[in-house]
């Protein structure tokens, strides 16, 4: 047979590869309009409630991007987004939401406990651990400086 | 008849007395859609989930080929079966249905040629006279247990594959089926499948009452708790949409003029080339099918020339291309192969390599060559179906991707 340091070469150099300027304009376009959707959201919650700080204003918008990423997995549409935009719907909090909800929806069946409660973080328990480590660091960092 | 270091030749004859197959809409789509017996227009079946509804694929597909092979329920002596669920739970619930012994097999995409070739061995010595031979895989199933939930909206890479929804079962045999038979079987098909049906679910439900339950009408093994709820969705669902819920039909019509034997195999050994990228199971498993194919024509003397259609199992466009190149290392090129994975989805269904998965090489022998053959088209063929050996974890702790191919050979001749 053939040397399988050869083949592995061979592998490398012939297997189909991601087409990467066309991945990262899908990315950059939905990614974008992700954003810029976010931004209306806020400019919206600060035309109806002018009394509230601008703080606040940002974390609704955010619960509602999470809401609308939440409610588009539930309906089957935000895989199909993510089929074509890769990152661009995977970076903005709309992909953090799709992350818990496809698979508190994929281990429904096993259950409340043993498939949602437990199955929910699979994917996103990465993110949730880095982020609560790098918010003790920041926050150290923060009391000392 | 063991015939050099991993070859045998059958002693007598075993004949393919019948085939089944069962797939799911997107595969009915695809381009062996007419070739099937079923094509299920909802891939959950009316059940609450896709393993669930892998295990009822697996089930009727067995008990289809049971009937087309004119036996009862109790008529097969082994049923040899494997699919890519944990624990191949699909072939193991869906054997709580019939009354054989089982023997549960596993080698990924290659089970359906390993159940072939104990198939063959056991019905070759004696053992047995009937034997089942079946594999199911399902596209929602397979990408939970080996990847990620299917609303997540990650990218597929352009290596990787479409793990087809389909479950497949051979009837081998040592008695010759005639054509009487034939057309007795095709045309009771329905009555039989029905008394089939009927006559398990009475035993599930003597058993039930025992304990002060009784037996469901869909699936004979439903608990009573909460039928009720279950009762009404099916009730609905027959009134709503009525498609999700059918059952098991075959071509009246069709007669065969030729009948498939299998006159051997070659067993295959693990190979493992250092492949890692788990999207990329064409790689990890052209090794096998070359060393397995260069085996075989070792152990029998035989050329590639010697069979009409050389069929690799699921290895994919890439997977096909390093085959090809493994092979004219070798020295050995090929104009007679095909491979069912790269042939099964149409290019716009965008499955990138195509399909793979236990049921993708079973169903298209099963539902396309088989019946090629049995129409004469083809005389000799060798099936190597090829199955790549990982589970969710090894590539996790930096395991590579071994690749296992086993091979059968089928022949036809005509009935006379």
């Amino acid at each position: 047979m053939t040397d399988k340091a050869e083949y592995r070469a061979f592998v490398k150099r012939n297997s189909p590869k991601s087409p990467m300027w066309r991945s990262l304009f899908a990315a950059f376009v939905v990614g974008g309009l992700i954003c810029m959707a976010g931004e209306g959201v806020h400019d919206a919650i600060s035309a109806l409630f002018p009394a509230l700080p601008d703080e606040d204003v940002g974390s609704w918008t955010t619960v509602v991007m999470i809401f609308v990423g939440a409610f588009l997995t539930a309906i089957g549409v935000y895989d199909k987004i993510g089929r074509v935009a890769g990152g661009g719907s995977i970076i903005p909090i709309t992909g953090f939401a799709n992350s818990v909800v496809s698979p508190a929806l994929e281990y429904n069946r096993e259950g409340v406990f043993f498939g949602i409660c437990a199955k929910m973080f699979v994917i996103a328990g990465p993110i949730i651990v880095f982020g609560i480590v790098a918010g003790i660091l920041v926050g150290v960092l923060g009391l000392i400086g | 008849m063991r015939a050099g270091r991993q070859s045998f030749f059958a002693e007598h004859p075993i004949y393919l007395r019948s085939s089944y197959t069962i797939v799911g809409p997107k595969e009915g789509d695809g381009n062996f859609g007419d070739r099937f017996d079923t094509v299920l227009p909802d891939d959950l079946w009316g059940e609450r989930s896709y393993e669930k509804a892998e295990s009822k694929m697996h089930r009727e597909a067995v008990r289809g080929a049971v009937c087309l092979a004119g036996c009862d329920a109790d008529g097969i002596d082994v049923c040899l079966a494997g699919d890519l669920l944990n624990e191949i739970s699909a072939s193991g619930l869906a054997m709580r249905y019939f009354k054989s012994p089982f023997l549960g097999l596993y080698n990924a995409c290659a089970t359906f040629a390993e159940a072939v070739i104990v198939g063959s061995a056991l019905i070759d010595c004696g053992m047995a006279r009937t034997a089942a031979c079946s594999s199911s895989s399902h596209f929602a199933s397979a990408e939970r247990q080996y990847r990620y939930p299917l609303e997540l909206g990650n990218q597929r890479t352009p290596t990787s594959q479409w793990t087809v929804t389909g479950a497949g079962c051979s009837v081998l045999s040592s008695v010759r089926p005639t054509t009487e038979d034939d057309e007795e079987c095709r045309t009771h098909f329905k009555e039989k499948m029905k008394a089939m049906r009927d006559e398990c679910m009475r035993a599930a439900s003597a058993e039930d009452s025992e304990c002060g339950k009784g037996g469901g009408i869909e699936n004979p093994f439903a608990k009573r708790g909460g039928d009720a709820l279950e009762r009404m969705k099916h009730k609905l669902l027959r009134t709503l949409r009525p498609a999700s819920l059918i059952e098991p039909d075959c071509d009246l019509a069709y007669r065969r003029t030729h009948i498939v034997k299998i006159t051997g195999g070659t067993l295959g050994k693990v190979t493992d080339f250092g492949i890692d990228d788990e999207s990329n199971m064409g790689g990890a498993m052209a090794p096998a099918a070359a060393d397995t194919l260069i085996a075989h024509l070792e152990d029998t003397g035989r050329t590639p020339g010697y069979y009409d259609a050389i069929v690799t199992g699921d290895l994919g466009r890439f997977g096909t291309e390093a085959f090809c190149y493994l092979l004219s290392k070798e020295g050995i090129t090929l104009d007679n192969h095909f491979d069912c994975g790269a042939g099964f989805f149409k290019p716009e269904q965008k499955t990138f390599q195509g399909g793979s998965g236990a049921g993708c090489v079973n169903v298209v022998f099963n539902g396309h060559i088989a019946k090629r053959m049995e129409r004469g088209e083809l005389g000799r063929v060798l099936v190597i179906a090829t199955g790549a050996l990982l589970n969710k974890d090894t590539p996790l702790q930096k395991e590579n991707i071994p690749g296992i191919a086993h091979a059968f050979t089928a022949e036809s001749e005509p009935y006379v």
